[in-house]
Parts: structure tokens; sequence; C-alpha cells
């Protein structure tokens, strides 16, 4: 894949059209309502690690083996961790470029990936394992 | 210039905080001895520490994210108001991770 060199003209330059203008339209939609609900994220984590912290396995089953507050807990670690991976992806993009970018992008989407489901397993196992 | 850095520092301290709380979950899914450990390392005062220096980096990061809603709509844009938001993100996080603190923890 060649990347296209954006020089300082090509910004200046009103009507020169450069990135992927959909993707990025998408990017930034996406960031924007996955860091809203993010915020009842916040307030569902701050209400358990209140509850909860330092708790035997019984009450965490207890509270998070609810199935309104499991169910909503288990969508929310999938919308942080899509914020996270759109949020690292920003970071990346700054800082390496080519096929370092490309290998760092990969590693960031496998770690968010595999976060998610770890913790959205761990999740439905309290809720109907208990 | 600072709150950029600052929002993007928080951020990736979230992206490593966010497997503290996917640990804990693990754990408390795998078993009470797992869990009883998770617990140990999570109420040393190290982990007390990590935790409160979290605590403040997600607070800081959602009163940042706020602070780029408001901007999304074109205002509070110009040199004084960027100033007096940035202010308010930085002491509002810290307050608010203070008293979410001595409310839950020290007062707890």
């Amino acid at each position: 894949m060649r990347e296209t060199v954006i020089t300082q003209q090509t910004i200046a330059d009103p009507k020169s059209r450069y990135g992927d203008s959909r993707a990025s339209t998408r990017h930034f939609i996406t960031q924007r309502l996955s860091g809203a609900i993010n915020i009842a994220f916040l307030l569902l984590l701050l209400f358990l690690v209140v509850r909860l912290a330092g708790q035997d396995r019984p009450d965490m089953v207890a509270v998070i083996g609810n199935f309104w507050i499991g169910l909503p807990l288990a969508v929310l670690i999938g919308v942080v961790a899509i914020h996270m991976r759109n949020g690292m992806r920003d970071t990346l993009e700054d800082y390496v470029h080519g096929a370092t970018y490309r290998l760092a992008m990969l590693l960031n989407t496998l770690f968010c990936l595999v976060l998610a489901l770890a913790g959205i397993g761990a999740v439905l196992r309290l809720v109907f394992w208990g | 210039m600072t709150m950029s850095i600052l929002h993007r520092a928080t951020g990736l301290a979230n992206y490593a905080g966010m497997t503290l709380f996917v640990i804990w979950l693990v754990a408390a899914a795998s078993g009470q001895e797992a869990l009883n450990v998770v617990n140990a390392v999570y109420g040393s005062w190290f982990g007390q520490l990590v935790l409160f220096g979290f605590t403040w980096s997600l607070v800081h990061h959602m009163l940042g994210g706020l602070r780029h809603f408001v901007w999304d709509f074109a205002v509070m844009m110009e040199p004084g108001q960027r100033e007096r938001m940035a202010w308010a993100t930085i002491i509002g996080s810290v307050i608010l991770t203070l008293l979410i603190w001595t409310f839950f923890v020290w007062m707890a």
C-alpha cells in the first residue's frame, strides 16, 4: 500500500482532498458517541467499585450476577474497548507510519479485542453460571 | 497545549487501567483464590495509589471529553474562554477525584 505524501501545500489548499473522508467521519462520530456512552460506564464502574472493592466472590456474584447490572456492564465494556482502540489509533497515527503503524494497529486491535472478550466473558460467567 | 497532552496521557493511562478492571472481573469469575490475590494487590498501599491515579485519570479524561463536546458546538473557543475551561477541567478533576475518595474510601 503506497502512502500519499501530504505536503504543506496540500493542507493549505482548501480544494485539496486527502485522507479517507468517510472513514474519518465515521471515526469521529464513533469516538464522540462511545465517549458519551462511557459516562454511563464510569457511573456503573463507580457503583461497582464502591459496592464490591475487596469483597468476596459471593458478593460479586450477587451484584454483577444481577441481570440488570451484568448485561449493561458487558455491553459497556464492549463500547469502552471500541473507544480505546479508536483513541489509540489517533495516537499511533501521530507517531508511527507505514509498516510500523500497521503492526502497531494490529497489536492495538488484538489487545482491545482480547480485553473486551475477557471482560465480557467474565461478566457473562458471573451472570449465567454464578 | 498542556490540556491536549493531558487528555492523551490520561487516555493512555485509562487504556492500561481498563486492564486492571478486567483482571478483577476475570479473577472474580475464575474463583475465590484468584480474587483473594487481586484484592490483596489492589488493597495494598501501592495498589491504592495506582487506583487513586486511575480515578483522577478517568475523571480528567471524562471532563476533557465533555470540553470537546462543548467545542463541537463551536462555542467557548476564544482566548480566555479556552483557558478558563482548561482550568475548570483540571481543578474540577482534582476536586471530583478527592470527593470520590473522601466519601467512598476514606470516610466509608
